[in-house]
């Protein structure tokens, strides 16, 4: 059988094989190469090829000078720890209550899933309308029951704008992620809550050295999903502030940077597209590697 | 402890289906404002529309070209899942099967892939499927085919370790070919996980807009995610339309909430089969 496998593997891998070196390792490699050029999209200044336009680290310098990189990076950084945080509260606070009701379990797990199918930029306007609109005039403003100043205007105020993105990210995904938190809680024995009973531990003695560590795995998936997906965030950014009143974040950066030099700073986009790769690759492996070490003592 | 058990049953559900308002709430606003005019939106925007005049879906249809961005959308989505799925499992597949350092070296590859987020190599790849004369529909396919790659083939890798090697053998033995072994015996195996594949690559191909903005831009064959955009930002310089926009957006989800509705079971339990391994 293994020779008939081996006489098999080269053939049946060649598909796969190219589209991930025409896809993503070729044009990884172009990246990488001209992010340290004058590259205007469609040309290279002063040359023929990439490598007649070379300027060593000017793109990252002009990147590390830039007022809008800067802020796009701390803001993106502010809204993923906001984001992260009340993903994982709000999923797992719901899996814990939906696991313990008797019926209607199925009726829960739907609802809650169902906002994560719909696109991010489409329910962005509709998100939009709901934080000017219903938010700021009807539920939460000057005139209503319950004034709350935080929750009115939120799109037009970079700290409150984190919130808001915060919140439709949260009403997006927190159902898919409770689905995950409530497969790592039926995969905790019960004799486990029952011995612990009858030492006679209490209920939070229960979750936080019972619940807690038997749902490290559960953990390592979710912290690594919501990590990177509030990270590169792109879509909401767009709909509901467009990046306006400095609520830019480092997606909509390298995409608007193309847009707002002329002619065109490709390279300097570029840069910050590496700069995001190497942010994004540092951060999942720490977590991960952080995450599992955890998963192993517990 | 029974009436203690009770009021804690009872607070929890409340706290709950409190919650399910609070999700399907912009699905009801946005259903009933798909019916209103600019001033009715504004002027009250909760409540239910005073008559249900189709007429704004009908111009929303009409700008957002519902029919072509449709078929354009499907047609994307179906191929590039089919590609991801053939793929990425024929390719898990042999890596399960071949323990060389060959195979884990692949397997380190695509596993590695998954933390090159888009937008790091969205310039050079515009720039290099311009070059290969890929600007088009087919190209988005392709794009989508690669980058749907890593994640897929890392589920499949996982699921194929159960699939004994016996029943393989035996196969084999009975004369099956390669396909043959592949198609009808290790393929059925692993349903749940191919569920789950689907419907993962299915949602955010549907959904995306920066790939389809790079590559078809504000030209023809948009998808329905693009129209809208275009839609949005084209009348949208003397304030937001919103009796264009709230329609729009309708139409761009029903079709996803009546699969939904009619696959909602086999959904819920594909995902949570891929959390699972994931």
């Amino acid at each position: 059988m293994e020779k008939y496998y081996k006489k098999w593997f080269k053939i049946l891998n060649i598909p796969a094989a190219i589209l991930f070196v025409v896809v993503i390792l070729v044009p990884f490699i172009m990246g990488m190469a001209y992010s340290f050029t004058a590259w205007r999209g469609s040309y290279f200044k002063g040359s023929e090829h990439w490598y007649g336009a070379l300027v060593g680290f000017k793109n990252y310098i002009k990147v590390f000078h830039s007022q809008k990189f800067i802020t796009s990076f701390i803001y993106t950084i502010k809204f993923t720890i906001v984001a992260v945080v009340a993903k994982n509260i709000v999923s797992l606070g719901m899996a814990l209550m939906v696991r313990k009701v008797g019926k209607g379990k199925g009726f829960f797990r739907t609802v809650f899933f169902f906002p994560n199918l719909l696109g991010g930029l489409a329910m962005g306007f509709i998100w939009s309308f709901i934080f000017q609109n219903v938010y700021s005039l009807m539920l939460f403003g000057e005139d209503s029951p319950i004034h709350i100043p935080f929750l009115c205007d939120m799109l037009q105020d970079p700290n409150k704008a984190v919130f808001a993105m915060a919140i439709m990210a949260t009403w997006q995904t927190a159902g898919y992620l409770m689905l995950i938190y409530l497969n790592g809680l039926n995969n905790i024995p019960e004799d486990l809550y029952e011995a612990a009973s009858i030492d006679g531990a209490t209920a939070w003695q229960k979750f936080r050295h019972i619940t807690v560590p038997m749902l490290m795995p559960a953990f390592t998936i979710v912290f690594f999903l919501t990590l990177s997906s509030s990270f590169k965030m792109l879509d909401e950014n767009l709909a509901l502030t467009g990046g306006d009143f400095g609520t830019r974040m480092l997606s909509l950066q390298i995409l608007l940077t193309t847009r707002e030099n002329t002619p065109p700073n490709y390279g300097m986009a570029q840069a910050q597209a590496v700069i995001f790769f190497i942010l994004i690759a540092v951060v999942s492996i720490v977590q991960v590697i952080v995450t599992k070490r955890k998963e192993i003592e517990a | 402890m029974t009436a203690n058990k009770r009021i804690k049953q009872g607070v929890m559900y409340a706290i709950l289906i409190l919650l399910s308002i609070y999700t399907l709430f912009p699905i009801y606003f946005l259903i009933v404002n798909s019916f209103k005019s600019q001033k009715e939106i504004v002027g009250s925007p909760i409540s239910v529309p005073s008559s249900f005049d189709f007429s704004y879906l009908k111009n929303a249809a009409a700008q957002i070209r519902l029919g072509e961005s449709v078929v354009n959308t499907l047609i994307i989505t179906v191929v590039a899942v089919a590609l991801i799925v053939v793929i990425s499992s024929l390719t898990a597949w042999m890596m399960v099967r071949n323990k060389t350092k060959a195979s884990s070296f692949l397997f380190l590859c695509f596993t590695a892939a998954m933390l090159i987020p888009f937008q790091s190599v969205m310039y050079p790849l515009v720039n290099l499927m311009e070059a290969l004369g890929l600007k088009n529909t087919f190209g988005l396919i392709l794009m989508y085919g690669g980058f749907g790659l890593s994640m897929t083939v890392f589920l499949y890798h996982g699921f194929f370790k159960s699939v004994p090697l016996s029943l393989e053998e035996a196969a084999v033995i009975d004369g099956a070919n390669i396909f043959q072994l592949f198609f009808n015996v290790v393929f059925p195996l692993v349903k749940p996980i191919t569920a789950t594949v689907v419907i993962t690559n299915a949602m955010w191909i549907w959904n995306d807009y920066l790939l389809p903005f790079l590559i078809i831009g504000n030209n023809d064959s948009k998808t329905l995610t693009l129209s809208l955009y275009y839609a949005k930002s084209l009348s949208g310089q003397y304030g937001n339309p919103w009796e264009l926009i709230f329609p729009a957006v309708l139409i761009c989800v029903i079709p996803i909430l009546i699969v939904f509705i009619f696959l909602q079971k086999n959904i819920i339990e594909g995902i949570a089969a891929g959390a699972v391994k994931g």
